[in-house]
């Protein structure tokens, strides 16, 4: 291993992303204001259609220069023990996590917005405020292009910089930390099943979100089948991601505390609240039960933004705070 | 078959009873969520000193609300295999089980796991019944396929929480939780999509209606 060559070499790929994603990364809050201007001016809407498949075709674009970067990335970072000089394995950083994230919520829900097809006129001025306000979230704190996996990237030079100390005990550590999160964090399999279900569930949501807001404000049952849809289909991959989470967590904080964390404390509100929605709605027919589906329904999404933010917001396992 | 007018209204009221036991389990664990943010940041090295005795109150306050979701479960899912009276009796006796084997044991997380137990085969039987096409138990939904997930995504969270409860620190830990993962989403699936599944389709007429009557 020559640490210092690796470096350059990451240097020249966070460079190539700069130069390539920099342009993308401007026009996202551009693009995300005149979604925003589309979705609010009634006489404009009629132009929404294309422009979501636009920005679609956009985010999907930036997403493969991404993709590209994460690969450069396993590419590059290898971890070497310094004890045997021996291979342990490369970093697989999924494409999901820290400067990512958001901007994997706005191409989720760009995906879905796509394909809608039940009530999509009235649905599509909706779910464009939601994605404009995360394409611009995604480009003003995400910043995918210009400051790509800064924790992984600082720990990554934290480690290459120990192996390039000469002091065994240092090098020792940091191969140990390094180690761990490659195994137990980065390359585990659940780190590649649990943030896409849940990514995938939370598109799902927002627009069941959207056709709630329709169904208070045209008081009809139609957007409430519609709501409903959307809600079931993100419930599996909400149960799923969530389960799967459950084994991963024994086995990477083993000996931490992390049962009742404050972002599993979330989760599983989340998840409660979603599971009274699809209960109480079995009643729909009854006399103002319409009412509790909604309340429950809009408590449900916001209580999932909560979650996401209690990611950086909350302390404990799970948090970045 | 149509389920008569007074079961239905059963039926109603343990699902009231279902979405407030959900709602408290939301409550617990958004008041959970504040305190820790609370003590993180107020009282020095709480993760140390003071996570332990929050975990056991979370745990004391949440068990409960868990055994009532399992018998509320147990006297919703399985609707009619046994009639109302004896389904009572039946969840009361699992429930006395489970007390016994506390004050035998000395040990509230073995009770539980009793409980648990006992209800999980309870499902067992019930989900067993109902894809034999017996006619014993009667859902609020119809459809067999529907029946089937409903009944195997409720054996599914017991399994859950039997594994959380008894198993997380036995060998048997991942196998059972893969158990229950499975019986969870495949019931789900079922639950969700039967109509898709299904080999016979059937086509549902939906009624748009508006809220201002109701």
């Amino acid at each position: 291993m020559n640490p210092a060559a690796t470096r350059t070499e990451f240097a020249a790929i966070i460079d190539t992303l700069a130069a390539f994603g920099t342009p993308l990364q401007v026009l996202m809050p551009v693009g995300a204001a005149i979604l925003l201007a589309l979705a609010l001016v009634p006489a404009w809407q009629r132009y929404l259609g294309p422009a979501v498949t636009g920005t679609t075709i956009l985010l999907l674009l930036g997403y493969a220069l991404l993709a590209w970067f994460h690969w450069r990335v396993w590419e590059l970072a290898v971890v070497v023990s310094p004890e045997t000089g021996a291979i342990s394995g490369r970093v697989a950083v999924p494409l999901w996590i820290e400067s990512v994230k958001l901007y994997v919520w706005a191409l989720t829900v760009a995906l879905m917005a796509v394909c809608i097809k039940r009530h999509r006129a009235e649905l599509l001025p909706g779910v464009s405020v939601i994605l404009s306000i995360l394409i611009a979230g995604a480009a003003v704190w995400g910043k995918p292009f210009t400051e790509p996996l800064p924790r992984f990237l600082n720990q990554y030079f934290g480690y290459l910089a120990a192996m390039d100390s000469g002091n065994f005990m240092i090098a020792m550590n940091a191969y140990q930390g390094m180690e761990g999160a490659r195994q137990f964090y980065y390359n585990t399999i659940y780190m590649w099943i649990h943030p896409p279900a849940l990514f995938f569930a939370y598109g799902t949501f927002a627009i069941s979100f959207v056709a709630t807001v329709l169904m208070i404000m045209r008081r009809h049952s139609s957007y409430e089948t519609t709501a409903y849809r959307w809600a079931r289909l993100g419930y599996l991959p909400l149960t799923a991601g969530m389960l799967l989470g459950f084994p991963w967590a024994i086995i990477a904080w083993q000996g931490e505390s992390w049962w009742w964390s404050g972002k599993v404390n979330m989760s599983i509100m989340l998840w409660v609240l979603y599971t009274a929605h699809l209960h109480a709605r079995l009643y729909l027919r009854r006399q103002g039960m319409w009412r509790w589906v909604a309340a429950l329904s809009i408590l449900s999404f916001l209580v999932l933004l909560l979650t996401y933010l209690a990611t950086y917001f909350v302390p404990g396992a799970h948090s970045v705070v | 078959m149509k389920t008569p007018a007074h079961l239905r209204q059963w039926d109603y009221a343990l699902t009231v009873v279902t979405v407030a036991l959900l709602g408290t389990l939301g409550l617990q664990s958004f008041i959970g969520t504040a305190y820790v943010w609370w003590a993180e940041s107020v009282i020095p090295g709480w993760q140390i000193s003071g996570y332990p005795d929050f975990m056991l109150v979370m745990n004391v306050i949440a068990a409960p609300q868990v055994i009532a979701l399992v018998i509320v479960m147990g006297l919703c899912v399985p609707k009619r295999l046994f009639d109302r009276t004896a389904l009572v009796i039946v969840s009361a006796a699992m429930l006395g089980a489970g007390v016994a084997a506390w004050a035998w044991t000395g040990d509230a997380q073995t009770g539980l796991a009793v409980f648990l137990a006992l209800s999980a085969l309870i499902q067992v039987a019930v989900v067993a019944l109902t894809v034999a096409g017996v006619r014993g138990p009667s859902y609020l939904t119809e459809g067999r396929l529907v029946k089937t997930g409903s009944g195997l995504l409720h054996l599914g969270f017991i399994a859950f929480a039997y594994v959380v409860v008894a198993l997380q620190d036995s060998v048997f830990m991942l196998p059972a939780f893969w158990i229950a993962t499975f019986f969870t989403i495949a019931g789900t699936l079922m639950a969700f999509y039967a109509d898709k599944l299904a080999f016979k389709k059937t086509v549902r007429v939906e009624v748009d209606r508006s809220f201002e009557a109701v």
